[in-house]
């Protein structure tokens, strides 16, 4: 069977997963116009409050449920605790508070048996065994299953943010939100909202890599800001570009690694040539393929 | 009454001024990039010194076990380096990271710190600037060898690719292995970098099918070498490829970490494991463990073996260097180790022996295979690489 579309799979299986780490960023940025640096870390917690709770008996599916309400709160915690705090301070400020959360909770997660040390969860019954194959590259149950919740939730924010009362009042919020304000809408509800989705959706891209690759706390907490390229390129403030920027990017890595690995003496060039993608779309739309243009009128 | 207590005091007080206290530091990486076994590896170091100290192994002589995390950072470990120097007066350093230990070798010559890293980079005491580093244990070039040695006795000139981490670790074991594939009529097709992040390997795996690499020797950590192997069991190759790899590749992380993906998979290393129950060195880390109430996963851990080893050696070198241990004396304490005077802690397959010039530590390694429940056991006996002394001779 020809290469090209086995990579063209296998970047898409990637890339969804890249896109539901990256959805995080989106729903963060596309209501309050911050960059979440600690998203890399709520998505480490998710993982291990999972992994612990498999630990302890609870059912696979059932422990990643309570994960993502955890940190569905954890999220709303954060922002009640912290980020509120920081309404109309320079974007600098808050960005810093972001990265400082990134250290607290590192430093938190050592704290707990899972801050050092590899583990992996015991795949359960209806991940194991053979899973089906598509132009001659076999899929696992685990890949088949990361690419449905990613998309089944990536579909469900779209639909949230197009379509419901709640999704288009955020939007609002993050167009102009003093605007929103003068017609009532409670900003501090719809940043809290924010962010307890953006740590739910961060629960289950931790789950879906822990069970892909396993968990360590320096390749979950990695995955942040290897997704951030996504939403850059994407556009930070959209779902539909972080679904697009995180396949594009698993896409132009397995392309990179198929065909250029074998010329460039050494390989690894799936680490390189998406930036260099990146770059070129940045030089031509500096907002991302679906970033929202922000023109300001004098 | 009042006699007896002032005479007991001045005891207690002549005792303590008599007690010397010096340090044995080490810097790496319980927090950061490379925490899964730095952790275990730090806690083995501070857990065989404070054992050190409770069974009074060096007279005289109370143990500063001083461990630092210095998050796989470079400048870290130098600043963490040239504290324990200037303030702390350590006469050894206990190292970690191969970007770091490569870093400060001129330092280490300059100071005259005998320094053992949890690195096994070749590098690290090639010339020039290498007097005072040692490694505990074979290198990973000698490991990649001993692998190739193995394949050419299986399969006379076959196809090999080398996996390796993008990185000075990773790259470390390459020209020498190339070297030896080319003595031992062996092919090799491809070296690819795999990072830590690369959650995806069906490019690779399809271009070194392609290639008809049939054994691939992966140099590089358990996590990248874990998501490897399940993708090969994915794409149906585990029965098609052998899978090895050195010393940071198996042991207990990758069976956790790749599941039966692991089976079959062949690693090499000159440690003993923990469920080899009757090595004196497993007994002695599995009782040090539970003294110090140590988490049973850290206490399987091969790193927490690994840190012991380090930790005992730089106490064997002090107590060797007489009752007042500076450098100079841990120096000599180590080249020492040789001869009837080896030093034999029972971790690894074979005994500490330094000299001079000889600056690997148990040169021995064995060649172990995953069984169907992920655990190891040895496929070989404690082996020297002939190959290796001959395609990279230390000066």
């Amino acid at each position: 069977m020809d290469l090209l579309p086995q990579l063209l799979i296998a970047g898409v299986v990637i890339g969804s997963v890249y896109a539901l780490a990256a959805l995080g960023f989106v729903l963060i940025y596309k209501s309050s116009r911050v960059i979440n640096f600690a998203h890399g870390q709520i998505i480490a917690t998710g993982a291990f409050i999972a992994f612990a709770l498999t630990q302890k008996g609870v059912n696979f599916w059932l422990a990643g449920l309570i994960a993502m309400l955890a940190t569905f709160l954890l999220g709303m915690l954060i922002e009640r605790v912290f980020l509120r705090r920081m309404v109309g301070e320079p974007i600098i400020a808050v960005i810093m508070v972001t990265i400082g959360l990134s250290s607290v909770i590192d430093g938190l997660i050592h704290l707990t048996p899972y801050g050092a040390g590899t583990f992996g969860f015991e795949r359960p019954a209806l991940l194991t065994g053979q899973g089906i194959e598509l132009f001659g590259l076999p899929l696992s149950k685990t890949q088949i299953a990361g690419v449905l919740m990613a998309l089944g939730l990536l579909g469900g924010f779209t639909y949230f943010f197009n379509k419901s009362t709640l999704g288009i009042t955020m939007r609002a919020v993050a167009d102009d939100q003093m605007a929103a304000m003068s017609v009532g809408t409670s900003v501090e509800r719809v940043f809290a909202l924010a962010w307890a989705a953006a740590g739910l959706t961060a629960a289950a891209a931790g789950v879906i890599l822990g069970l892909m690759s396993g968990l360590t706390l320096g390749g979950l907490a990695g995955i942040g800001l290897k997704v951030f390229p996504v939403v850059i390129l994407g556009g930070l403030d959209s779902v539909v570009g972080a679904i697009v920027g995180g396949m594009l990017i698993g896409i132009l890595e397995n392309l990179s690694a198929g065909y250029l690995d074998g010329i460039v003496p050494g390989g690894g060039t799936r680490e390189v040539f998406p930036f260099i993608i990146l770059i070129i779309v940045l030089l031509i739309r500096p907002y991302g393929l679906f970033g929202t243009k922000e023109i300001e009128r004098v | 009454m009042k006699k007896t207590l002032i005479l007991s005091a001045l005891v207690s007080l002549s005792f303590a001024a008599a007690q010397k206290t010096v340090t044995l530091p080490w810097s790496g990486a319980i927090t950061g990039p490379t925490s899964d076994a730095g952790a275990s590896y730090a806690a083995g170091v501070e857990d065989y010194c404070k054992y050190a100290n409770s069974q009074k192994m060096l007279p005289g002589i109370t143990l500063n076990c001083v461990i630092r995390d210095d998050q796989y950072n470079n400048a870290n470990t130098q600043r963490n380096f040239e504290d324990f120097v200037a303030n702390l007066n350590a006469p050894v350093f206990l190292g970690y990271a191969t970007g770091g230990a490569l870093q400060l070798k001129s330092v280490i010559q300059e100071t005259k710190i005998p320094t053992l890293t949890a690195s096994y980079h070749i590098g690290i005491i090639d010339a020039p600037d290498n007097t005072y580093t040692f490694l505990p244990v074979s290198s990973y070039s000698e490991n990649i060898v001993a692998l190739l040695e193995y394949v050419a006795k299986k399969e006379r000139g076959a196809k090999v690719a080398l996996v390796v981490n993008p990185s000075p670790f990773g790259r470390d074991p390459v020209v020498d292995a190339r070297k030896a594939a080319e003595r031992l009529g062996l092919k090799i097709t491809d070296v690819q970098e795999v990072g830590g992040n690369n959650l995806d390997n069906t490019a690779l795996l399809k271009r070194l099918e392609a290639q008809g690499a049939k054994y691939i020797i992966n140099q590089n950590t358990a996590g990248p070498v874990a998501n490897i192997l399940k993708d090969a069991k994915r794409l149906g190759l585990l029965g098609k490829m052998q899978f090895m790899g050195a010393h940071y590749t198996g042991g207990e992380d990758l069976t956790k970490l790749a599941g039966d993906a692991a089976k079959d998979f062949i690693w090499a290393t000159s440690y003993y494991l923990y469920d080899e129950a009757t090595q004196p060195g497993i007994i002695l880390a599995k009782k040090i463990g539970a003294q110090f109430k140590r988490a049973a996963d850290t206490i399987r851990s091969v790193h927490y073996t690994s840190g012991m080893m380090a930790s005992a050696i730089a106490i064997e070198a002090m107590k060797r260097a007489g009752a007042n241990p500076d450098a100079a004396g841990v120096y000599k304490g180590l080249i020492s180790m040789n001869g009837s005077r080896a030093f034999n802690p029972g971790f690894a397959v074979g005994p500490v022996t330094f000299s001079a010039r000889d600056h690997i530590g148990a040169e021995s390694l064995r060649l172990l295979q995953a069984d169907a429940t992920g655990n190891f056991k040895a496929i070989t006996g404690a082996q020297r690489s002939a190959m290796f002394q001959l395609v990279h001779p230390m000066k």
